[in-house]
């Protein structure tokens, strides 16, 4: 999901919720909720911390509301809000690789249904891609986050992760120089 | 070495010419379809394929009621019966300014308009 493209529906939202309008922020909510908690997972490679991230978040946008400026994109902040939280995230959890087993893949393998073989195969080839993303540096991750799945300029990414945009694509060849070696073992 | 700049942009951007920079769209245009360009690009293109098998969820109405609830409780979220408090207080702050002849008309309209509910009950 990607953000919704009319920026100017976002800062009279962000005005409404300045003055306590909280259907004005469930509009906001509405609006941003989807995005917001894709890039998050694939940032934490949990869903269960992406939601209360992302809860997290909002309520930064509920208590900070009065005081926002409109010269940013609403989204463009959240992100850059979003992508502080999960670094303060990653340094206080362990970063070892590999991922416990997720909870749908557990259920999977014990189902013996038919079709649910195909099922099972993209359940762990995304057990997988989580594990690899997890064994990444955290700007890595956040580079290539940015750039592959939530598919924002080159720009707009250096800005968000405070880099140069030539730091930028030096992020994204070494997050993706990783990311071979576990499409070697892939293929095996 | 607009060759090997090909390659670098390839292992940092990915097989998709759309996730180039603009700026280098160009030298994508100009090599995609050479022997050495299209090697390079289905090797950047099998690591595109495996970051393509990252799924996530959709959100569900509980996540969006919890962080909505992020700005305050609101009458429906207090539920009916505080709904009807507030109800039967407003009613007997309004019986204040009914005039009635007796405090016995009195009890008896708040108990008639308040129905079970005594006024001792709700503190009244």
């Amino acid at each position: 999901m990607k953000p919704p493209p009319d920026e100017s529906l976002d800062h009279e939202l962000m005005a409404a919720v300045g003055r306590r309008d909280r259907r004005a922020f469930a509009r906001l909510v509405e609006r941003h909720l989807g995005w917001a908690l894709g890039f998050t997972e694939r940032m934490m490679g949990s869903r269960h911390e992406a939601e209360d991230l992302v809860q997290t978040a909002f309520l930064r946008v509920w208590q900070g509301a009065a005081r926002w400026q409109p010269d940013a994109k609403f989204s463009t902040w959240l992100y850059r809000v979003l992508h502080n939280l999960c670094m303060d995230q990653f340094r206080l959890r362990n970063a070892a690789t590999g991922q416990p087993l997720d909870d749908e893949l557990a259920d999977s393998l014990v189902d013996d249904a038919p079709g649910n073989e195909a099922r099972i195969w993209a359940l762990q080839r995304d057990a997988r891609v989580r594990a690899a993303l997890a064994e990444l540096p955290a700007r890595q991750r956040a580079a290539l986050v940015l750039c592959y799945y939530e598919e924002r300029t080159q720009a707009e990414s250096a800005a968000l992760l405070g880099v140069s945009e030539g730091a930028l694509e030096s992020l994204l060849s070494r997050g993706r120089a990783t990311l071979r070696r576990w499409l070697r073992d892939d293929l095996q | 070495m607009d060759l090997n700049r090909f390659k670098a942009c390839s292992a940092a951007f990915g097989a998709e010419r759309r996730r180039w920079p603009t700026r280098e769209q160009p030298l994508y245009d100009r090599f995609a379809g050479t022997l050495e360009g299209a090697s390079m690009l289905a090797e950047a293109e099998r690591a595109d394929r495996f970051l393509d098998a990252l799924e996530t969820a959709v959100p569900d109405q509980r996540v969006a009621r919890r962080v909505v609830a992020l700005s305050g409780p609101t009458w429906r979220h207090l539920g009916a019966p505080a709904a009807a408090l507030t109800a039967s207080a407003l009613i007997g702050f309004a019986l204040g300014f009914v005039q009635v002849r007796s405090a016995a008309d009195t009890d008896g309209a708040a108990r008639l308009l308040l129905g079970p509910a005594s006024l001792q009950e709700i503190g009244l």
